[in-house]
């Protein structure tokens, strides 16, 4: 029963203002802020994260979370990166890349199901075996991509206006990736049945299981989504930066959740939108590139992204106060 | 030396405990609707009411649990708040739950002293003083446990024992209250536990004790507040009024007419649904048949295993033995899903955390039963399908929103509960498992269900209705099921069921009730 008026809310309104308030702000710190270069750079840099958000929006929604995407990202961009230097054929090493992706997410969701462990502490575990492997498969040094086309990946931007007469020579594949992605999965989360299901055991699992899902299978699918988001992430990270690095993409969880519940996603489950969470990446990736931009010390920048976060989760506990005040009002009008 | 002597406290034999307007809202019920009374101390005051009345919420709200929404307590005159179960513990009200709720690893002196064990000078936890000390309320208690002993060790009566203990340390104890203390003791054990309140009683504490066994609280208590529908009926001498007295306090006469006008002429077909023998880590042994077109009432006191059995037979928990026959053929339900698929349905108790989907909207509570029916190979939703069925469902069951698109929680009650309804006729099932569908519904929503459930068994469905509301299981039910101590515990023919009867299968069991029958009727000739 999606309404418009979901589509674009008040939280979002407010999300875009924020978006202007902070590129205003840092454009009148430094000029080039505002530049088609340095837009373009932000989006680049969201590619990653966003991905990483598009798998903790349908986690988070569904009540669950998610630690291991930085490991999971490393890790990617590593094997595939050996694969393909091992002369395994570039689709081959994607597919195999990917899967393991999927395998990781499967890992996480057997912890939760089966063994009944806490998503945070589950996915805890994963992040550091994980990260191990990534060292582990390259020795400890980054593997350096020799493959053409796995390079060209990174470099792929259109359109090119440049014939035009403009000098804008089109944005980067991999902001393509994410936006396509945001596209695709937004669609399942608010289209589909299994969107409407993850929803569904969000909110409560126990009344979802007597309404007829089967909220363990739906968790095992949310995790598996993710490990492949990484997976997919790490690769282009991987070709962005011509190697696979072991150390890469650590806190990428961290701006992927921050963005996600700025992005009015829940922490207790059961609420939030997909264009909600592309907001949210984009504005602290604005955010985030304008703190190096107005050169803030790279010490007092974790200092600002913990409090962008708590400022998050903040307003995310106000809008369920208000909610709930709201439904005391309502119960009391009914008598 | 017994312990109040040792802490040099007196007895006050003159507290009161003032109930005033206390109101108290949850989202989309009214669970307290302004009650006031007084409690006096050195008398025993057991709370009377059926399942839902508003006793335990009460106590929930007297001791900070709940805030009131409105409303206040006084406490000896002088007006009192508690914003948490600690801040009423330390001002001497205490509330004894069913859980307990002592920590297992900690001795029977640290759980008594939790907090607060004796310190020396240096802030050294001084265990002998403790140990003595509790000693001491043991000695007072006549209890034959050791202070050192872990409370994991201890059984479940001396546990909750180490939990009034706890309470009674306190010199400044004026009111403590038992919810359902009983419930899982022996005989015995609930003569130590009378002993132990005997005294409280005469130290002058206010003891407030809730219960569904009759016969317990014409042994303990010396009044019974009585109260239905989150409102207080009255107080009355426990002495001077039967049992079906009060019996009929609680559950009030005012629906009486309902049931009467309710269409009930049907046909009862073949055997639909068949449980033979079920077993469960909850239930044992559970037997019953439930024909096309008939209601089968359910009835026992909360906790007596109707919910559960329940459960096992859609699959929602494991069931360990015994057979399920639908149609005569034998099925085997996994999951409530399974269920769904052979057309079992369920609508849960707790209809807020098992029922609906609070953070969807109406029609998609509906529509949840559906998912696979309006949803195309690739998974995509029928979003115009949807809404059709929504807006009919609306329509049908009369639920009462501005739109489909509201948010669910946003209804009351009773109109909740028709979305639950609602959803599981979509899938047009064969047995309709009701549990306590009208718990807290006010009385028009009450009357709409009663004809809706005639309805549905007159379109040949079989309908289960667990109730633990006498007068509706009576009004509504073809047969009745008894259920006492997780099992059967006797099935009475709709011409037999009084609410007399079926208290007493429900409190007594099978031997004991007929029993008393019999002792009754020698009476009478």
């Amino acid at each position: 029963m999606k309404k418009t008026k979901r589509i674009i809310g008040g939280d979002k309104l407010i999300l875009i203002a924020a978006i202007v308030v902070v590129t205003t702000l840092f454009t009148i710190f430094n000029h080039n802020y505002f530049s088609v270069t340095n837009l373009v750079n932000i989006l680049v840099a969201s590619s990653l994260v966003g991905l990483v958000a598009i798998g903790h929006t349908y986690l988070i929604i569904a009540g669950q979370n998610d630690l291991s995407p930085g490991s999971v990202a490393a890790f990617s961009g590593v094997l595939a990166a050996l694969l393909v230097s091992n002369g395994t054929s570039l689709f081959l090493s994607f597919v195999i890349t990917l899967a393991a992706g999927a395998v990781i997410g499967l890992f996480n969701a057997f912890m939760i199901n089966k063994i009944k462990l806490q998503a945070f502490i589950a996915t805890l575990v994963t992040q550091s075996i994980v990260r191990g492997f990534a060292y582990i498969l390259c020795g400890g040094k980054p593997i350096a991509i020799g493959d053409k086309s796995f390079i060209a990946l990174g470099k792929i931007r259109f359109p090119n206006l440049t014939a035009m007469g403009s000098d804008f020579t089109g944005i980067p594949l991999a902001v393509w990736i994410m936006l396509v992605a945001f596209v695709v999965f937004g669609f399942i989360l608010s289209k589909t049945k299994f969107g409407r299901s993850v929803y569904v055991i969000g909110g409560n699992q126990d009344a979802a299981r007597l309404a007829g899902l089967n909220p363990q299978r739906l968790v095992t699918i949310c995790f598996m989504m993710m490990g492949v988001m990484c997976a997919l992430g790490g690769i282009v990270f991987a070709a962005r930066m011509n190697s696979g690095q072991p150390a890469a993409n650590v806190n990428l969880e961290f701006d992927a959740i921050t963005a996600v519940i700025l992005g009015g996603v829940s922490f207790s489950g059961g609420v939030g939108t997909m264009g909600g969470t592309l907001l949210g990446v984009l504005l602290i990736q604005a955010f985030n590139t304008g703190l190096t931009m107005v050169q803030i010390d790279s010490f007092w920048q974790f200092v600002a992204r913990g409090a962008l976060l708590f400022f998050a989760l903040t307003t995310d506990y106000l809008r369920k106060e208000n909610h709930a005040r709201q439904l005391l009002e309502a119960s009391k009008r009914n008598g | 030396m017994g312990y109040r002597a040792m802490k040099g406290a007196s007895w006050q034999l003159n507290n009161t405990l003032e109930f005033r307007n206390i109101t108290k809202y949850f989202p989309g019920v009214k669970a307290l609707d302004n009650v006031s009374f007084v409690a006096q101390s050195g008398e025993v005051l057991a709370f009377l009411g059926e399942n839902g009345a508003g006793k335990s919420t009460l106590l929930k709200t007297l001791n900070g649990d709940y805030q009131p929404t409105s409303g206040e307590y006084r406490i000896n005159g002088a007006p009192t708040h508690f914003r948490s179960p600690n801040e009423a513990i330390e001002a001497g009200v205490s509330v004894i739950y069913q859980e307990r709720q002592i920590l297992m690893e900690l001795s029977v002196a640290e759980n008594i002293f939790l907090g607060r064990m004796p310190v020396n000078r240096l802030g050294i936890i001084n265990t002998r003083k403790a140990n003595e000390m509790a000693s001491a309320i043991i000695a007072d208690f006549g209890l034959p446990i050791h202070p050192t002993t872990k409370v994991k060790d201890l059984s479940i009566a001396y546990q909750q024992m180490v939990e009034i203990m706890k309470a009674y340390s306190r010199e400044n104890l004026k009111v403590i209250c038992f919810d359902e203390p009983t419930a899982s003791l022996s005989d015995s054990e609930i003569e130590s536990l009378f002993a132990v309140i005997r005294k409280l009683k005469q130290e002058g504490k206010i003891v407030i004790y809730v219960s569904h066994r009759m016969s317990e609280i014409r042994e303990i208590a010396d009044k019974a507040a009585i109260f239905k529908d989150g409102r207080y009926v009255a107080t009355v001498d426990i002495d001077q009024v039967s049992d079906q007295e009060m019996i009929r306090m609680m559950v009030g006469r005012d629906l009486g007419d309902i049931y009467n006008n309710l269409d009930r002429s049907k046909t009862i077909g073949k055997p639909l649904l068949e449980v033979k023998h079920l077993s469960s880590y909850y239930v044992e042994d559970v037997s019953f048949t439930l024909h096309e077109g008939e209601v089968l009432g359910f009835s026992g006191l909360v906790g007596a295993g109707r919910t559960e059995a329940m459960r096992a037979i859609i699959g929602a928990d494991r069931m360990l033995s015994g057979e399920v026959l639908l149609h005569g053929k034998p099925i085997r339900c996994k999951s409530p899903r399974d269920a769904m698929r052979h057309g079992i349905v369920l609508v849960p108790e707790d209809r807020k955390t098992q029922g609906i989907l609070a953070n969807l909207d109406v029609g998609a509570n509906i529509n949840i039963s559906l998912l696979d029916q309006h949803s195309n190979r690739l998974g995509v939703l029928d979003t115009q399908a949807e809404q059709q069925v929504a807006e009919k469902s609306i329509r049908d069951f009369n639920i009462r929103t501005p739109s489909a698109e509201k948010k669910i929680v946003e209804l009351s009650g009773g109109n909740q509960q028709k979305c639950i309804v609602a959803r599981w006729m979509c899938v047009s099932p064969k047995v309709l498992i009701l549990d306590e569908p009208t718990k807290g519904i006010d009385v028009g929503a009450k009357s709409e269900f009663y004809r809706m459930i005639c309805e549905f068994a007159k379109q040949g469905l079989g309908v289960i209705l667990i109730s633990s509301e006498l007068p509706e299981v009576i009004g509504l039910s073809d047969r009745v099921m008894v259920m006492r101590s997780r099992r059967i515990a006797g099935e009475v023919p709709r011409e037999e069921a009084t609410e007399d009867r079926l208290l007493e299968l429900g409190m007594m069991g099978s031997e004991t009730a007929t029993a008393a029958a019999n002792h009754r009727g020698e009476n009478e000739a």
